[in-house]
């Protein structure tokens, strides 16, 4: 497939290089249309978020209120910290333009005059990337006061984060951008109610954001017959684990895992099997490797095989790999992450790693698998955001589809088991309390 | 409004109510931790997470706006399950310390945990350990440990107080309250976070370990620290106050009282200054005597001066019922015009939270039920006046410590005679000829009139000698009504002191004089029929919650 996001054309990340190959057109050419039409080609063209859970784009963007007295607000989702993702860093340093542009129509489309390019703090090589590639567009006049002397006018400024994967859930990144804690906002209100600064607020991925100008370059019917009809469009697949090229592969939807593994990433080291994939970050639900066969990178076929997106960062595991010490990893990454605010989460997110830790050592229970999938369960659904579940969803794959692994980790000397009948031993534990 | 189903019942509810608002409306209390009716919604603990028909996931009461139709289910299965969850989650980390825990016996928690938790733990892991003893503020102790992170404190100080002193630090289960750095939990309002703090995680310097709750009784009163009134309960145990709390009343207080109303005016109830009997200046020392004799002293004494020579200053620290009798003790038996009454302002120290600058609980009920001079008579600036230039020479005063201005005192030395109502030692018993011993506001029936015009009612919360606490209506705690024999409540200091309308009255019937008032009930029911203002109150209509005077208006002089 031909690449759109990551174009094979050396210095394509300089502005005359960028414009020589017709960048920035697709803002000349959105600031000549209402932004009602611009709106319209988005929502046509079946752009779904990158960013995780597939939304549709266009349609987010007609929740914007049209008549209001207050500033609107436009947040792009740099944040980039969810394990096994690394694919709109290839954005930043190899096509930071077609995001400022992307940014630029999105601004135009909603009637927003201030937008934050809020990046993974620790990106520091890429942020300096950005930084310059958005100085050059103000100086060009791609951005800040009207624009290409269109009369429109619209600021973007990058925002560091500061090292939490909360703070790219998109309320609590605005509590960032706002410089409060970054906690999750309980919703509703939504963000085009009630965002940044209390305003109207649209929070688009990186990725999301970069489709725009292929979209109103080209035209909705041209965008919406790549890949898969449901969710068209090119896709940064970032593939990692035990493969022999991990790497970014920009592919169209719809292209199989198998493909993406064996033809993009060269195959598993040693041509062993695969054990387990997780099709799309860490949060997304992991599969089994001998289940992967006709299992496409879009929306319908993977939740059809019990999985999604996400934000299709792959991480492939052979047949080698100890499945119970990444439960555990991953478990402590959420347990690491949570913000601590509403207390399933909080709770929840400790109690699973630290059983999930014995396991790993070999002293589990056989009742304590069920004990996961109760807490996993009593955590899923009932959280202020979405990290709880995506605490949760790997769990849950996890001991739905590799039970045995779970089974041949429990001790060889139970000690008990946290059944009712068992109170006095709790009540022995808990006596001791140091005060 | 919106008709909405709640548990199979129908009700109306304003579409701005919150599912949590509407059911409380209507009497149902859904369970929560961080919602709090005077605070911002949080909804970070989870525990009113409802069914609503047609919604795929539960919702949590507290944000969750009702509309048309809606269908709430707050006790089937699925709810339950999700509350146990919650409860389970908030207690394997809580070090599960009741027994030596402040707030047992008043913990949302504790009370939770017997409700809706499921009995016994699952939880087998290290719990997570965090600071303990942290001094947050001056007047506040903070348990990291206890704390289940509701946010209300913070929500508190942001919101309420108006000085946003708090925040969490860390994150997950590690995180923690902490004050902002360089600062301290010190606003004026601070001791609230511990009424609000729906476990044992913030205490009160000042009462924590004093007493189990349920060993206190709790009396229902009005603070006595400034003209606001703010509504309390009064916290005792063995004839001791140990605490105030804040009583809601959205008409004075809301839910809040000051630090200092706290703190400060209830341990003079206590302390070693009260005076124990009656007692008259002999050979210049102030000897305890009979009530007869104290009250026979002061009757001759008064006797032997003509009427212009006589002030009476009545008190903004004594009851309406006290002030009421002693103006009509004034003008008709002593006949003097020279009556008024202290004022203690303290300009500036004001907010527009609930402090006022007039430190006294009940300035406006004694002006409105007649402590003011009489046509021609002197005000308390011109009483003083007449004391230096010798036209007054006989001064009788209810409760305050007159003497403790410096230019008061100054007067009062150059007295004949001086008696005084006190319930304490200060400056103003050391230069008075008689001491009456009164009663406190804790100890006696009686109304207060606060700034806004609110007639509110005190209550005897410990005893003195001539009381019987089985019969003049103290509160009971669980131990005075399920212990054994020695009635606890019958231990500790029990003074020989009397409301001061009833010190008065006798006085006034030695004086010959017919003031038969046996309660101050009687007097109140006098004052509602002669006082225009109070025209058809009774303590029945005051209640617990206080009754709004009509308009300004005193006695008739
Ligand atoms: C815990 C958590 C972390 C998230 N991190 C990111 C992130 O780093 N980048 C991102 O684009 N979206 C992230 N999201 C999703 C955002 O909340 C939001 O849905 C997304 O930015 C919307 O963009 P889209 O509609 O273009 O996909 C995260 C969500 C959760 C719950
Ligand atoms: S689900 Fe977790 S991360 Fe999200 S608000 Fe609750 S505690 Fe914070
Ligand atoms: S806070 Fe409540 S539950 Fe916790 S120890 Fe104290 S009384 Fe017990
Ligand atoms: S200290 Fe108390 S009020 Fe404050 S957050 Fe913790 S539990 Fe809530």
């Amino acid at each position: 497939m031909e690449r759109y996001i990551l174009p094979e054309i050396p210095d394509y990340h300089k502005l005359e290089v960028y414009e020589q190959h017709g960048g920035y057109a697709a803002l000349k050419k959105a600031l000549g249309m209402k932004p009602e039409e611009v709106t319209d080609e988005v929502k046509k063209s079946n752009l779904r978020g990158r960013g995780g859970a597939c939304f549709p784009t266009g349609l987010k963007w007609t929740f914007m209120p049209k008549q209001t007295t207050k500033p609107k607000y436009l947040c792009v989702n740099g944040d980039e910290s969810e394990p096994g993702t690394f694919k709109d860093r290839q954005i930043f340093e190899f096509n930071p333009h077609l995001l400022i542009e992307g940014t630029a129509i999105a601004c135009c489309a909603m009637g927003i005059t201030t937008a934050y390019i809020y990046i993974r703090g620790e990106y520091g090589k890429w942020i300096k990337m950005l930084q310059k590639a958005l100085d050059d567009a103000y100086v060009k006049g791609y951005v800040g006061e009207n624009i290409l002397g269109s009369g429109f006018s619209t600021n973007i400024y990058l925002h560091k984060g500061a090292g939490a994967y909360i703070c790219g859930e998109e309320s609590a990144l605005m509590n960032s951008i706002e410089g409060q804690r970054g906690y999750p906002r309980v919703r509703p209100p939504f963000p085009a109610q009630n965002g940044v600064w209390g305003c109207p607020t649209t929070i688009n991925n990186v990725e999301t954001i970069s489709n725009v100008p292929l979209i109103i370059n080209r035209g909705w019917e041209w965008y919406s017959k790549i890949g898969s009809p449901k969710h068209p469009g090119p896709i940064l697949v970032g593939v990692s684990g035990h493969v022999n090229k991990p790497g970014v592969y920009e592919v169209a939807t719809g292209e199989l895992l198998t493909d993406l593994i064996y033809r993009y990433a060269g195959g598993i080291p040693g041509d062993t099997k695969i054990k387990a994939l997780i099709p799309g970050g860490s949060s997304t639900m992991i599969l089994r490797g001998d289940a992967l066969e006709g299992v496409r990178m879009d929306a319908e076929s993977l939740k059809a095989a019990g999985s999604s997106v996400g934000t299709a960062g792959m991480i492939v595991m052979d047949e080698n790999t100890d499945l119970i010490r990444v439960i555990t990893r991953i478990a402590k990454f959420y347990y690491h992450e949570s913000c601590g605010q509403c207390t399933p989460c909080r709770e929840g997110t400790g109690w699973l790693w630290k059983i999930l830790k014995r396991f790993e050592t070999g002293d589990g229970q056989t009742s304590d698998i069920d004990l996961l999938m109760d807490i996993a369960n009593n955590i899923e659904g009932n959280t202020i955001c979405a990290l709880g579940d995506a605490a949760a969803w790997p769990v849950q794959s996890m001991i739905r589809r590799f039970r045995d692994e779970f089974e041949k980790r429990v001790s060889k000397t139970p000690n008990g088991s946290p059944e009712p009948s068992d109170r006095n031993r709790h009540a022995e534990k808990t006596a001791t309390v140091s005060l | 409004m919106a008709k909405i189903t709640i548990d199979g019942n129908q009700f109306e509810a304003d579409n701005k109510r919150t599912i949590i608002e509407a059911a409380r409306e209507n009497g149902i209390t859904i369970p929560h931790f961080c919602w709090h009716p005077k605070l911002s919604v949080s909804g970070n603990c989870r525990m009113c997470l409802v069914e609503v028909e047609k919604l795929p996931k539960l919702v949590i009461a507290c944000s969750t706006q009702v509309a048309e139709g809606m269908i709430v289910h707050t006790n089937n299965e699925r709810v339950e399950n999700a509350r146990e969850a919650v409860m389970e989650f908030l207690l394997i980390n809580h070090p599960l310390d009741c027994p030596i825990c402040d707030e047992a016996g008043e913990c949302k928690l504790q009370s939770y945990s017997y409700k809706y938790d499921q009995g016994y733990s699952r939880f087998q892991e290290d719990k997570v350990h965090k600071p303990k003893r942290v001094e947050l503020g001056p007047r506040v102790i903070f348990d990291a440990e206890r704390c289940i992170l509701c946010s209300r404190c913070i929500r508190f100080c942001a919101e309420v107080a108006g000085v946003p002193q708090l925040q969490f630090v860390q994150r997950g289960d590690h995180t923690l309250i902490e004050t902002f750095p360089g600062e301290s939990l010190d606003n004026p309002y601070s001791m609230n976070v511990v009424d609000i703090c729906p476990v044992g995680a913030l205490t009160s310097r000042d009462f924590r370990f004093k007493s189990r709750v349920w060993e206190m009784s709790f009396t229902e009163s009005i603070c006595q620290g400034c003209a606001r009134g703010c509504n309390i309960e009064i916290g005792a145990r063995n004839n001791e106050i140990l605490r105030l709390t804040p009583r809601q009343n959205d008409e004075v207080n809301s839910y809040w009282m000051c630090d200092h109303g706290r703190l400060d005016t209830f341990k003079f109830v206590n302390a070693e200054t009260r005076i124990k009997a009656p007692m008259i200046r002999k050979d210049g020392a102030l000897i305890e005597v009979g009530w007869d004799e104290a009250i026979a002293k002061v009757a001759s004494e008064l006797k032997s001066f003509k009427k212009a020579e006589i002030a009476a200053v009545g008190s903004a620290f004594a009851t309406n019922e006290d002030n009421y009798v002693f103006q009509r003790f004034a003008r008709e038996i002593l006949g003097t015009k020279n009556v008024d009454f202290m004022r203690h302002v303290v300009e500036g120290d004001e907010d527009n939270i609930l402090i006022r600058a007039d430190k006294t609980p009940n300035s406006t009920g004694a002006k409105e039920l007649g402590i003011a001079p009489g046509e021609g008579g002197m005000g308390f600036a011109e009483i003083l006046h007449g004391i230096k230039e010798g036209k007054i020479k006989a001064l009788y005063a209810l409760e305050d410590d007159l003497a403790a201005t410096p230019e008061v005192a100054e007067a009062i030395a150059k007295l004949e005679f001086f008696a005084v109502h006190a319930s304490n030692e200060n400056a103003t018993t050391h230069s008075a000829d008689v001491v009456l011993a009164s009663s406190t506001y804790a100890e006696k029936n009686g109304t207060v009139t606060n700034f806004r015009h609110r007639v509110q009612r005190v209550r005897p919360a410990v005893t003195t000698l001539e009381q019987d606490r089985a019969l003049d209506g103290f509160e009971m705690s669980r131990w005075d009504k399920f212990a054994a024999q020695n009635d606890t409540w019958g231990k500790g200091p029990r003074r020989d002191a009397r409301a001061s309308w009833k010190i008065v009255s006798s006085l006034a019937t030695l004086m010959g004089a017919k003031f038969r008032y046996n309660s101050a009930d009687e007097i109140f029911n006098e004052i509602a029929q002669k006082v225009e203002a109070f025209k058809g109150l009774s303590y029945l209509k005051i209640g617990k919650k206080g009754a709004q005077l009509k308009a300004k208006a005193s006695v008739a002089a």
